[in-house]
């Protein structure tokens, strides 16, 4: 009866997709170019969305005539290799999904044409775009300038295991404090030697440096002066406090969940967490949003069906700042077929097909996805995800040019200070000093 | 006066030879040259100019000229010195053991000679360097994971509490020696395997009238007589570790803290991720010449050795 009633469900959502779709069939034909005979190359990073935008491709082409293609690359090598055609003055690819981190370098180095002029002389009702999300659509503009769309948003949610809260009585912890009780409870206390408390990313380098940033607003501190939640001017006074009273607390916090983590946590990044997690062998992670749907895939995961959502935890007197990045689209600055690229970008972006994305796995950037019936209906989470939305800082992390080797330098301490090389005080007194020394030579400091 | 005097001496040397057969060598050696200024001179020149300025990929229409700012910056920079110190230990640690596995193996493949067994069995044993570096730190990333891989399962089988390979910084150096000697360890032995078989029997047939036992074989007629081999497969092998990157890049990204850091993936660090040409280009031509200061010590010895 179940497996009936969801097919209906299934069915009565296809075709409600479907019908939306030809529904918006005849306006898309008239809004859109013709590009019969055209490829249109579209750069992205792997992460579990790409099936989705592949899968949404077609439509594209049925409107247009232009084929898609879509190809996926990890972390560091898309950067590597979209600065590096960049600097070659490649037109390979027409459309770029960015990190919203990289902007600034982006930017500066003249990688990516502005869509500012195309979207403000586009149709207001086919941009949308005060749907997007606030603390994520802040991650499309630099220089005051709207670069590209805010296409692919993550929010950091706390994933733990609901099952195993129920069996033992506890609530999902809101606090450090009830953090690192549960942690220590399921690591040590629940008679599973097999099973951990809580896994975070500490391996050195762009994961333990991100992980900081992920945590310290939610710690109570701040990364630099003037970058606090609601600041006007983020990067007006970038003076570090990564020696600060609260970001050394936070590195003794992450030390002190070492021994609650899974064997090997030290060098855990972002795919170890969620293998961890996904294999049933912690308890807990907090991890993008973008993952959420693969750890419910009963064919990808072991605890499909048993975890739930919470919103990010914070420090004792302090307010949750759950973290937010994902990918921005963008167009490239030298590819040669930009209308089409900004077609492509238009018609992807817009309200009706973000949704069919998002009901297809994409993470949602708009409103009017993260609230809409059919969405909640299908992802449980969504409802949370919207709530850590409305909290998030756009900057939580730096977004200039200095970026990568920024948060390299911090991950490097950080990971210091975790492995037990360096006392916290000391590990973060050596960050500091690094991170102004390259902010010096950048020129963001004086 | 004296101009045309210089120009008149200077024409025959940059007419073309009238000799064919100088010509003739000039039409072979002219492709090699040109090969040779394009893709080493040229690079490592231009290396060394990029190394000499403050400059970055993504804005080197605002490079600066800085002497040798970034050659200073780099010889005080904790973390570039600890990558040669990693890699100084990464091979030294290697190659000891891949010598001294590498001439048991040989041996017992020796032993072996023609029977079918050797030969399957020494085909298999190079199967491990037929493998793409990548691959490898791929496959022992997975086999030593210490939540989720074989290893770990296997040592608790037997009651042992597995470490984290590549999390403790006590072992994730010498845990990126081990795969890196499991998989060079099979050249060095097909090395000193074809220097055993050159060995003439009538040593052999010698010692054991004499009376001698394996280590003293294996200490004055085998080790003297592939010597040789062994310093050209040490000087190889030099070089390839200072070249060493994937296993690292997959596995260990110079973690944990800065244990595995070596100066490959330092250098790599700088110009692709941070896009600091200038000063990646400094550490390149350190590290080149850190290597060609190496070999020339090793050739050296061997021709010495070869007087």
């Amino acid at each position: 009866m179940n497996r009936l009633s969801n097919t209906l469900k299934g069915a009565t959502a296809l075709a409600l997709a479907l019908s939306a779709t030809q529904a918006m069939a005849q306006d898309w034909n008239a809004e859109l170019g013709d590009y019969a005979g055209t490829t249109l190359r579209v750069q992205t990073i792997q992460d579990p969305f790409i099936d989705a935008l592949k899968g949404m491709t077609p439509t594209f082409t049925g409107f247009t005539g232009a084929e898609v293609t879509v190809e996926g690359f990890g972390y560091d090598p898309l950067h590597e290799k979209q600065i590096l055609s960049c600097s070659q003055k490649d037109n390979q690819y027409d459309v770029l999904f960015v990190d919203g981190i990289w902007l600034g370098e982006f930017v500066d180095a003249g990688c990516i044409e502005p869509v500012a002029d195309r979207v403000a002389a586009a149709d207001p009702a086919i941009m949308a775009m005060d749907d997007y999300v606030p603390s994520f659509a802040g991650q499309a503009s630099w220089n005051g300038t709207l670069q590209c769309l805010p296409i692919a948003g993550y929010w950091h949610l706390m994933h733990y295991r609901k099952d195993l809260f129920d069996a033992a009585g506890l609530k999902a912890p809101t606090t450090f404090a009830e953090l690192a009780a549960a942690a220590k409870y399921f690591a040590e206390e629940d008679g599973d030697p097999e099973m951990a408390g809580v896994a975070m990313n500490f391996q050195r380098g762009s994961a333990a440096g991100q992980n900081f940033f992920e945590w310290i607003y939610s710690g109570g501190g701040k990364p630099w002066e003037s970058n606090f939640p609601g600041s006007a001017e983020p990067y007006a006074d970038q003076t570090p406090l990564f020696n600060s009273p609260e970001s050394v607390a936070l590195v003794q916090f992450f030390k002190d969940m070492v021994p609650f983590g899974p064997p090997g946590v030290e060098s855990f990044a972002w795919d170890e967490r969620a293998n961890a997690f996904m294999q049933g062998k912690v308890a807990m992670i907090n991890a993008w949003s973008v993952q959420t749907p693969m750890f419910n895939d009963p064919a990808t995961s072991k605890v499909a069906g048993k975890f739930d959502v919470a919103m990010f935890p914070h420090a004792e007197g302090a307010t949750s700042v759950p973290p937010v990045g994902g990918w921005v689209m963008c167009i490239n600055a030298h590819s040669e077929q930009k209308d089409a690229a900004w077609d492509f970008m238009k018609w992807f972006a817009n309200p009706a097909t973000h949704k069919d994305f998002v009901l297809a796995g994409g993470p949602p950037s708009r409103v009017s996805a993260m609230t809409d019936a059919d969405i909640t209906a299908a992802q449980f989470w969504v409802p949370t995800l919207y709530e850590s939305a409305k909290l998030a800082w756009s900057e939580l992390r730096p977004r200039h040019a200095a970026t990568f080797e920024m948060i390299d330098a911090l991950g490097l301490q950080v990971n210091r200070a975790i492995v037990g090389e360096a006392a916290p005080q000391e590990a973060m007194d050596e960050a500091n000093a690094a991170i102004t020394e390259i902010l010096t030579d950048a020129g963001y400091l004086k | 006066m004296a101009q045309l005097a210089a120009s008149t001496a200077l024409a025959p040397a940059l007419r073309a030879p009238a000799d064919p057969e100088r010509r003739a060598m000039l039409v072979f050696i002219v492709p090699a040259v040109i090969y040779l200024l394009l893709l080493s001179v040229f690079p490592f020149i231009y290396s060394v100019y990029l190394s000499l300025h403050d400059a970055k990929l993504t804005q080197m229409a605002r490079k600066k000229f800085v002497g040798f700012e970034n050659y200073v910056d780099l010889l005080t920079d904790p973390l570039f010195l600890k990558s040669i110190q990693n890699t100084a230990v990464l091979t030294v640690g290697s190659i000891a053991l891949e010598v001294i596995l590498a001439f048991f193996c040989a041996k017992v493949f020796l032993s072996l000679k023609e029977n079918r067994t050797g030969q399957v069995m020494r085909s298999m044993a190079i199967l491990p360097m037929m493998i793409t570096p990548i691959c490898v730190g791929l496959i022992f990333g997975y086999i030593l994971n210490p939540t989720l891989g074989i290893a770990n399962y296997l040592l608790s089988g037997v009651g042992i509490d597995g470490p984290s390979w590549f999390g403790d910084p006590a072992w994730a150096l010498p845990t990126v020696i081990a795969i890196n000697v499991w998989q060079w360890t099979p050249f060095m032995m097909l090395l000193m395997l074809a220097g055993l078989v050159s060995i003439p029997s009538s040593l052999y047939e010698a010692a054991e009238l004499e009376g001698a036992k394996w280590h003293h074989v294996a200490r004055w007629i085998e080790l003297p007589a592939i010597r040789d081999v062994i310093l050209i497969g040490i000087i190889l092998r030099v070089i390839d570790n200072l070249k060493l990157f994937d296993i690292v890049y997959v596995t260990t990204r110079g973690g944990r803290s800065d244990a595995t850091e070596l100066v490959t993936f330092f250098t790599y660090r700088q110009q692709f991720q941070f896009f600091k040409v200038g000063y990646g280009s400094a550490a390149a031509v350190i590290i080149l010449l850190i290597s060609i200061l190496v070999t020339t010590i090793a050739v050296k010895y061997l021709r010495r050795m070869q007087k």
